[in-house]
Protein backbone atom coordinates (compact mmCIF):
# COMPACT_ATOMS: atom_id res chain seq x y z
CA UNK A 1 0.00 0.00 0.00
CA UNK A 2 0.93 3.95 -0.21
CA UNK A 3 2.80 5.76 2.44
CA UNK A 4 0.59 8.87 3.57
CA UNK A 5 1.17 11.62 1.34
CA UNK A 6 2.01 10.09 -1.34
CA UNK A 7 1.17 11.80 -4.89
CA UNK A 8 0.57 10.24 -8.13
CA UNK A 9 2.33 12.23 -11.15
CA UNK A 10 0.14 12.01 -14.51
CA UNK A 11 1.69 12.59 -17.63
CA UNK A 12 0.50 16.27 -17.84
CA UNK A 13 2.23 17.17 -14.95
CA UNK A 14 5.59 16.39 -16.14
CA UNK A 15 4.83 18.23 -19.03
CA UNK A 16 4.04 21.57 -17.21
CA UNK A 17 7.36 20.98 -15.33
CA UNK A 18 9.22 21.06 -18.29
CA UNK A 19 7.68 23.70 -20.35
CA UNK A 20 8.10 27.25 -19.19
CA UNK A 21 4.99 28.43 -21.28
CA UNK A 22 3.06 26.30 -19.10
CA UNK A 23 0.29 27.90 -17.02
CA UNK A 24 1.07 25.47 -14.53
CA UNK A 25 4.87 25.46 -14.91
CA UNK A 26 5.41 27.42 -11.71
CA UNK A 27 3.10 25.29 -9.72
CA UNK A 28 5.01 22.14 -10.57
CA UNK A 29 8.29 23.83 -10.59
CA UNK A 30 7.71 24.31 -6.85
CA UNK A 31 5.64 20.76 -6.17
CA UNK A 32 8.77 19.01 -7.66
CA UNK A 33 11.25 21.33 -5.94
CA UNK A 34 10.14 19.87 -2.31
CA UNK A 35 8.28 16.71 -3.03
CA UNK A 36 6.25 14.00 -1.44
CA UNK A 37 6.97 10.37 -2.58
CA UNK A 38 6.11 9.95 -5.62
CA UNK A 39 4.90 6.98 -7.86
CA UNK A 40 3.73 7.29 -11.88
CA UNK A 41 3.30 4.36 -13.75
CA UNK A 42 5.05 2.54 -16.78
CA UNK A 43 2.36 3.74 -18.90
CA UNK A 44 2.99 7.73 -18.40
CA UNK A 45 6.86 6.96 -18.51
CA UNK A 46 5.93 5.86 -22.03
CA UNK A 47 3.14 8.96 -23.33
CA UNK A 48 5.90 11.43 -22.14
CA UNK A 49 8.43 9.85 -24.13
CA UNK A 50 6.13 9.81 -27.35
CA UNK A 51 4.91 13.29 -26.28
CA UNK A 52 8.71 14.30 -27.12
CA UNK A 53 9.08 12.31 -29.88
CA UNK A 54 6.13 13.77 -31.61
CA UNK A 55 6.78 17.63 -30.70
CA UNK A 56 10.56 17.76 -30.48
CA UNK A 57 12.71 14.90 -31.32
CA UNK A 58 15.04 11.71 -29.85
CA UNK A 59 17.59 14.27 -27.94
CA UNK A 60 14.10 16.21 -26.23
CA UNK A 61 12.75 12.53 -25.60
CA UNK A 62 15.66 10.75 -24.12
CA UNK A 63 16.12 13.60 -21.68
CA UNK A 64 12.59 12.88 -20.18
CA UNK A 65 13.67 9.68 -19.80
CA UNK A 66 16.43 11.20 -17.78
CA UNK A 67 14.10 13.08 -15.59
CA UNK A 68 12.53 10.14 -14.78
CA UNK A 69 15.45 8.46 -13.85
CA UNK A 70 17.38 11.16 -11.93
CA UNK A 71 13.93 11.98 -10.09
CA UNK A 72 14.89 9.94 -6.82
CA UNK A 73 11.47 10.49 -4.87
CA UNK A 74 9.36 9.04 -7.80
CA UNK A 75 8.81 5.08 -8.38
CA UNK A 76 8.12 3.75 -11.54
CA UNK A 77 5.06 1.44 -10.67
CA UNK A 78 4.83 -1.90 -12.73
CA UNK A 79 1.74 -2.79 -14.65
CA UNK A 80 0.56 -6.56 -13.98
CA UNK A 81 -2.24 -7.73 -15.80
CA UNK A 82 -4.54 -7.31 -13.14
CA UNK A 83 -4.28 -3.26 -13.59
CA UNK A 84 -5.25 -3.24 -16.79
CA UNK A 85 -8.26 -5.39 -16.38
CA UNK A 86 -9.21 -2.94 -13.56
CA UNK A 87 -8.68 -0.33 -15.93
CA UNK A 88 -10.70 -1.89 -18.59
CA UNK A 89 -13.42 -2.03 -16.40
CA UNK A 90 -13.30 1.44 -15.08
CA UNK A 91 -13.42 2.59 -18.96
CA UNK A 92 -16.59 0.57 -19.71
CA UNK A 93 -17.52 2.39 -16.37
CA UNK A 94 -17.72 5.71 -17.55
CA UNK A 95 -17.39 5.08 -21.47
CA UNK A 96 -19.00 8.46 -22.29
CA UNK A 97 -15.92 10.35 -20.95
CA UNK A 98 -12.69 10.57 -23.15
CA UNK A 99 -10.40 8.55 -20.79
CA UNK A 100 -7.31 6.92 -22.21
CA UNK A 101 -6.12 3.81 -21.31
CA UNK A 102 -2.94 5.09 -19.29
CA UNK A 103 -5.52 7.13 -17.78
CA UNK A 104 -7.49 4.64 -16.76
CA UNK A 105 -4.34 2.85 -15.52
CA UNK A 106 -3.32 5.40 -13.18
CA UNK A 107 -6.97 5.87 -11.42
CA UNK A 108 -6.87 2.43 -11.03
CA UNK A 109 -3.38 1.98 -9.48
CA UNK A 110 -4.14 5.68 -7.06
CA UNK A 111 -7.28 2.85 -5.93
CA UNK A 112 -5.04 -0.03 -5.03
CA UNK A 113 -2.66 2.47 -3.13
CA UNK A 114 -4.51 4.29 -1.48
CA UNK A 115 -2.80 7.29 -3.06
CA UNK A 116 -5.10 10.53 -2.47
CA UNK A 117 -3.66 13.44 -4.37
CA UNK A 118 -2.84 13.78 -8.03
CA UNK A 119 -0.30 15.57 -10.09
CA UNK A 120 -2.17 16.23 -13.21
CA UNK A 121 -3.79 19.65 -14.73
CA UNK A 122 -6.00 16.90 -16.45
CA UNK A 123 -9.35 17.10 -14.83
CA UNK A 124 -10.37 13.65 -15.91
CA UNK A 125 -8.25 12.36 -13.16
CA UNK A 126 -10.48 13.79 -10.79
CA UNK A 127 -13.31 12.21 -12.16
CA UNK A 128 -13.33 9.37 -9.32
CA UNK A 129 -12.99 11.61 -6.68
CA UNK A 130 -9.57 12.02 -6.40
CA UNK A 131 -8.06 15.35 -5.43
CA UNK A 132 -5.88 17.09 -8.16
CA UNK A 133 -2.79 19.26 -6.91
CA UNK A 134 -3.65 21.54 -9.27
CA UNK A 135 -7.44 22.41 -6.92
CA UNK A 136 -5.49 23.58 -3.87
CA UNK A 137 -1.74 23.09 -2.59
CA UNK B 1 38.48 31.53 -12.25
CA UNK B 2 40.10 28.40 -13.97
CA UNK B 3 41.26 28.61 -16.52
CA UNK B 4 40.60 25.62 -19.48
CA UNK B 5 40.85 24.72 -23.35
CA UNK B 6 37.92 23.71 -25.13
CA UNK B 7 38.40 22.38 -28.77
CA UNK B 8 35.29 23.34 -30.99
CA UNK B 9 34.85 22.46 -34.91
CA UNK B 10 34.92 25.42 -36.85
CA UNK B 11 31.12 25.48 -37.61
CA UNK B 12 30.43 25.03 -33.74
CA UNK B 13 33.01 28.53 -33.04
CA UNK B 14 31.59 30.57 -35.93
CA UNK B 15 27.48 29.92 -34.54
CA UNK B 16 28.83 30.33 -30.47
CA UNK B 17 30.62 34.03 -31.89
CA UNK B 18 27.92 34.79 -33.50
CA UNK B 19 25.11 34.18 -30.37
CA UNK B 20 27.56 36.09 -28.18
CA UNK B 21 27.63 39.16 -30.87
CA UNK B 22 24.31 38.88 -30.33
CA UNK B 23 23.82 38.36 -26.82
CA UNK B 24 26.44 41.40 -26.36
CA UNK B 25 28.47 39.30 -24.16
CA UNK B 26 32.00 37.44 -24.46
CA UNK B 27 32.52 34.02 -25.69
CA UNK B 28 33.65 32.74 -22.42
CA UNK B 29 30.13 34.00 -21.17
CA UNK B 30 28.54 32.52 -23.25
CA UNK B 31 30.60 28.91 -22.63
CA UNK B 32 29.51 29.36 -18.89
CA UNK B 33 26.08 30.51 -19.11
CA UNK B 34 25.77 27.00 -21.40
CA UNK B 35 27.45 25.01 -19.08
CA UNK B 36 25.18 26.02 -16.42
CA UNK B 37 22.23 25.52 -18.07
CA UNK B 38 22.83 21.87 -18.22
CA UNK B 39 24.35 21.39 -14.75
CA UNK B 40 22.18 20.58 -11.75
CA UNK B 41 21.50 23.93 -10.02
CA UNK B 42 21.25 21.93 -6.39
CA UNK B 43 23.16 18.34 -6.60
CA UNK B 44 20.70 17.08 -4.37
CA UNK B 45 17.81 17.34 -6.96
CA UNK B 46 19.68 17.17 -10.53
CA UNK B 47 15.71 16.84 -11.99
CA UNK B 48 15.36 20.79 -11.38
CA UNK B 49 17.44 21.14 -14.21
CA UNK B 50 14.76 20.06 -16.55
CA UNK B 51 12.48 22.69 -15.07
CA UNK B 52 11.78 24.80 -18.03
CA UNK B 53 14.04 23.12 -20.38
CA UNK B 54 11.39 23.40 -22.90
CA UNK B 55 9.42 26.29 -24.55
CA UNK B 56 6.40 25.48 -26.58
CA UNK B 57 4.37 28.61 -26.71
CA UNK B 58 1.22 27.23 -25.32
CA UNK B 59 0.48 27.79 -22.02
CA UNK B 60 -2.39 24.67 -21.88
CA UNK B 61 0.34 22.52 -23.21
CA UNK B 62 -0.16 20.27 -20.97
CA UNK B 63 -3.76 19.60 -21.45
CA UNK B 64 -3.05 18.84 -24.93
CA UNK B 65 -1.04 15.64 -24.71
CA UNK B 66 -3.76 13.53 -26.24
CA UNK B 67 -3.83 15.35 -29.38
CA UNK B 68 -0.01 14.98 -29.73
CA UNK B 69 -0.04 11.15 -28.67
CA UNK B 70 -2.78 10.01 -30.22
CA UNK B 71 -3.82 12.24 -32.44
CA UNK B 72 -6.92 14.73 -32.85
CA UNK B 73 -10.24 13.11 -30.89
CA UNK B 74 -12.96 12.69 -33.45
Amino acid sequence: MGTKGEAYVDTSAFIAFVDRSDSYHDLFRRLFDDPPSLVTSVQVVAEGHAWFLRRYDTYRALQFLSLIEEMEPLEVLDTKTADVEQATTLLRQVSDQRLTLTDAIGLSLMRLRDVEVCWSTDFHMGSTGISLAIHGV
Amino acid sequence: MIRTQVSLSEEEYEAAKLEARRLGISLAELLRRSLRSILPVDASKPWMRFAGMIVTGDPESSQHIDEVVYGHKG
